[in-house]
């Protein structure tokens, strides 16, 4: 853990004037025994003894292993498909292809970000009239062994017509570009095109006057950018394991970051009741967003039930670098313009971002973080979502987010060298602040920006010196934080030991954040608290973890099922004492008379009522649904100082430093480690990460030796500034932690190189060979 | 009264290109209410498809959400994380 402090904040310093206010305020911290502790995390010891049990370490009697046969080509039409050899290899229990799926009705359904055409989805899990990108699923077996379902994939015969295919975005967008859907016309665009295109959809926000705010800037800065498609690089393959009754029944154990989304989605795929699908979650070796979307769970459900047998899928390293979603790579240009005074009068950005195969790439999240940190009156963020001959795109924390801000957070680093003002300060001169309209529309309406910019200028590595081919940048970043439909029940045994169970998969530590939480509103000893995350046929309804929700929506659902608990044994002890309900109180977790006035009795404690539970009424159990919103957005503001060898080009990260708005830690560590998590990950995006393909569309370097992630090596010690500032729609404060934090290193690292160099980087990753090639430009 | 913003692409699909609307309600049930009564159909994209931010908080598009007197309501295009 590197070195970490946090500063609490009152609320009311909110709207001050940040530039000259350097104080943090401190006295307005509420005291609380749990919330803000580090207790010892529950799942810790079955993760480093090795006992956790992951979703590949699955085993039902009578499994056998499938395996999925991916196509070769970029981009092909099928032919035919011939599973009859497969089919007859002794050993081999089931064999599949798109036509054991049924059909899906063309038609976006929900929410325009997220919008869901399972005509799409289901050609994913397995490819159809075409394969559209090296990887795809064509048919799938179930057999015996291991080996033998890698026989029988080879006994498929596939016939396919190759097609020309397209990669880069930008060459996507050509109007002469070979076409993945022959009948797609751009969405968004009134009136609506009569010519195909691979853009799937165009959409743009807008507010203020962009043309007069540039005529009042002093300085004008345009410059285009391109990031690399980047993989979440969890360290589990996704895995699942599915057991299909005779009844229609069908029970998954899957891997996930949402068990509950993984059931809504295989239903559709395979065209099941919810009611007939149970799905457990394993234990989750990482997901950052990739594990949202389903690719297995269809395929091992169909399999098990045409053998009638329990059928467990992995992913094999290649397989999830090949199959599953990485997030997009982009082609930006972005142009600010600013006052000699650093006031930023205007900002337009246009962003073309790769969705992969399929439409759906984060752009509309680019488009609405890109601006978001900053009071800019006159603003225009344009997107286009634009298929091509790749995987198609997932959610990797906060989706869209980092893209577009590392445009944005480079041209704003050069519009401050342009008119000799501190990076920072010109940040901190235009942070957004409560009323602050925004380019989607809403205003914000919670503080915590400028608190985190001040924190960050008064670390005192700001101002350290640097030497010879080293410089430092700082950059911000922004997300949403999502909220939302979550569930808890809280179960009080006998012994007065607690069971808390909610549905959100664990990934960042919910487990110890939830037990906290209840440890905190019963009033009893972390120790005594157990929280497990409980399959869909136990737990009401719980969306993924995804987008910084779980402390605040599983967290408020918990607060208010032990809310409820408490109610409960304020009643019983009422029961037992013989004296009215409004009479007693819950103090320090015990029962207690309200007043003097009600009796002298000796308070109860949560284990002594616990004890009592059959005579005063039965178990002591409360259930909480919630749909959390008034959730408060992530902050974040880093500085990043670096070295870079002149002969090699390499990049030596020296310091990271990393502030955030986390509204109340509930447990720091926890806090601590996410935001170092997505600083490293920010790091191996802004360096070394990138999807290679070669000139016939196959992806080059499916595997971690040639994928380069940063490895501890690579690290200096991430320092983290936990800027508290309550969120007042949490009952402790808290605010979503998780996805902010990997949205300013890639332009933090970019200033710096420019610092250090006095050459800018417009394209990630800034590796070597590229970095070098600039040098010597 | 409240003032019910949409985004411009919003406004192009279903409200013939007007953003803003006044309606009195005191929660978000009653918004859709009054937009479903001005352009029928409107309230179920509303809840299916948007999230909305009454005052700048977020939340789901839920019935139950209290629209204060004066308020600003936006409906935006949901928001999925990572």
């Amino acid at each position: 853990m590197g070195d970490s402090w946090r500063q609490p904040v009152s609320q009311n310093k909110q709207s001050e004037d940040a530039v000259n206010d350097t104080s943090i305020v401190t006295d307005s911290v509420k005291r609380f025994k749990w919330v803000g502790t580090r207790p010892i995390r529950p799942d810790g010891i079955p993760k480093v003894t090795g006992r956790a049990m992951y979703g590949a370490d699955l085993k039902l009697p009578g499994m056998v292993y499938g395996k999925i046969l991916r196509s070769p080509h970029a981009h092909a039409r099928i032919k035919s498909i011939d599973l009859s050899a497969a089919e007859k290899l002794p050993g081999v229990k089931a064999v599949m292809s798109a036509a054991d799926l049924p059909a899906q009705k063309f038609d976006y359904i929900g929410p325009e970000r997220v919008a869901v055409n399972f005509w799409h989805v289901t050609r994913n899990i397995m490819a159809r009239e075409k394969v559209l990108y090296e990887g795809h699923a064509v048919a799938a077996v179930a057999a015996i062994s291991a080996s033998v379902a890698d026989h029988a994939l080879s006994l498929i015969k596939v016939e396919y017509e190759v097609l020309p295919h397209v990669i880069d975005v930008d060459d996507a967008m050509a109007p002469d570009a070979p076409l993945l859907f022959e009948d797609m016309m751009t969405r968004g665009i009134d009136p609506a095109p009569t010519k195909p295109s691979n853009i799937s959809k165009r959409l743009d926000f807008a507010m203020g006057d962009l043309d007069a705010g540039f005529k009042m800037a002093d300085v004008v800065i345009e410059k285009s950018f391109k990031t690399a498609a980047v993989h979440q690089a969890y360290i589990e393959p996704h895995a699942c394991l599915a057991k299909y009754e005779a009844d229609g029944q069908c029970e998954i154990w899957s891997s996930s970051q949402g068990h509950f989304a993984m059931r809504a989605l295989t239903a559709q795929i395979i065209g099941a009741k919810l009611g007939d699908l149970r799905v457990t979650p394993a234990e989750i070796g990482g997901g950052f967003g990739g594990k949202t979307v389903t690719y297995l769970e269809p395929v091992a459900a169909v399999l098990s039930k045409k053998c009638g047998l329990p059928v467990r899928l992995n992913m094999t390293r290649e397989e999830v670098f090949r199959a599953s979603g990485p997030t997009s790579g982009a082609s930006m240009t972005v142009k600010i313009g600013v006052m000699r005074d650093g006031t930023i009068v205007a900002a337009d950005g246009v962003f073309k971002f790769q969705a992969g195969a399929f439409p759906g790439s984060p752009v509309m999240n680019g488009c609405l973080c890109a601006f978001a940190p900053y009071d800019i009156p006159n603003a225009r963020a344009v997107g286009f979502d634009v298929v091509s001959n790749r995987p198609k795109a997932a959610a990797y924390r906060a989706p869209g987010s980092p893209i577009a801000n590392f445009a944005v957070e480079s041209v704003l680093d050069l519009c401050a060298k342009a008119i000799g003002m501190d990076p920072l300060d010109m940040r901190i001169k235009n942070v957004a602040r409560i009323g602050t309209p925004t380019l989607g529309g809403p205003k914000h309406a919670h503080a915590g920006f400028a608190e985190t910019l001040r924190a960050l200028r008064d670390h005192p590595g700001w101002k350290a010196p640097l030497g010879a081919n080293q410089g430092r940048g700082v950059a911000c970043g922004y997300w949403f934080n999502g909220g939302g439909e979550s569930s808890a029940t809280i179960q009080v045994n006998n012994d007065g030991t607690v069971l808390v169970a909610t549905g959100s998969p664990d990934i960042g530590g919910s487990r110890a954040s939830m037990a906290i939480m209840a440890a905190e509103t019963l009033g009893v000893d972390y120790n005594t608290v157990r929280a497990i995350v409980a399959d869909t046929a136990s737990v009401g309804y719980t969306h993924v973890t995804g987008g910084s929700r779980v402390t605040f929506a599983t967290g408020t659902a918990v607060v208010n099922a032990s809310t409820t608990v408490v109610k409960d044994l304020c009643k019983r002890a009422a029961l037992i004492w013989g004296v009215d309900e409004d009479g007693v109180v819950w103090e320090d977790g015990a029962a207690k008379p309200a007043s003097s006035n009600v009796g002298d009795f000796k308070p109860l404690s949560l284990k002594d009522i616990a004890a009592k539970a059959a005579a005063t009424g039965g178990p002591i159990t409360a259930s909480a649904g919630v749909n959390a919103g008034g959730q408060a957005p992530g902050f974040a503001a880093q500085f990043f100082d670096v070295e870079v060898d002149p002969e090699t080009g390499h990049v030596k990260i020296l310091r990271a430093v990393a502030a955030q708005d986390v509204g109340r830690a509930i447990h720091p560590s926890y806090v601590e480690g996410q935001i170092q998590g997505g600083v490293a990950q920010g790091v191996g995006w802004a360096l070394s990460e990138e999807y290679i393909y070669n000139a016939k569309g196959l992806l080059d370097n499916a595997g971690f030796l040639d994928y380069r992630c940063p490895v501890a090596s690579d690290l200096p010690m991430l320092d983290t500034i936990l800027v508290e500032v309550p969120n007042p729609t949490h009952p402790y404060g808290a605010k979503g932690v998780g996805e902010a934090c990997i949205c300013p290193p890639m332009a933090a690292i970019a200033n710096a190189i420019d610092a250090a160099t006095g050459t800018r980087m417009y394209e990630l990753p800034m590796s070597p060979p590229r970095l070098l090639a600039a040098l010597s430009a | 009264m409240a003032r019910i913003v949409f985004t411009a692409g919003f406004a192009r699909r279903y409200t013939s290109g007007v953003r803003e609307f006044e309606v009195e309600a005191k929660n978000l049930r009653g918004v859709l209410k009054a937009m479903d009564d001005m352009f029928p159909g409107l309230g179920e994209h509303l809840e299916e498809e948007t999230t909305v931010a009454i005052n700048g908080e977020y939340h789901e598009t839920g019935y139950f959400q209290p629209v204060p007197p004066g308020a600003e309501v936006f409906f935006i295009p949901r928001i999925e994380g990572g």
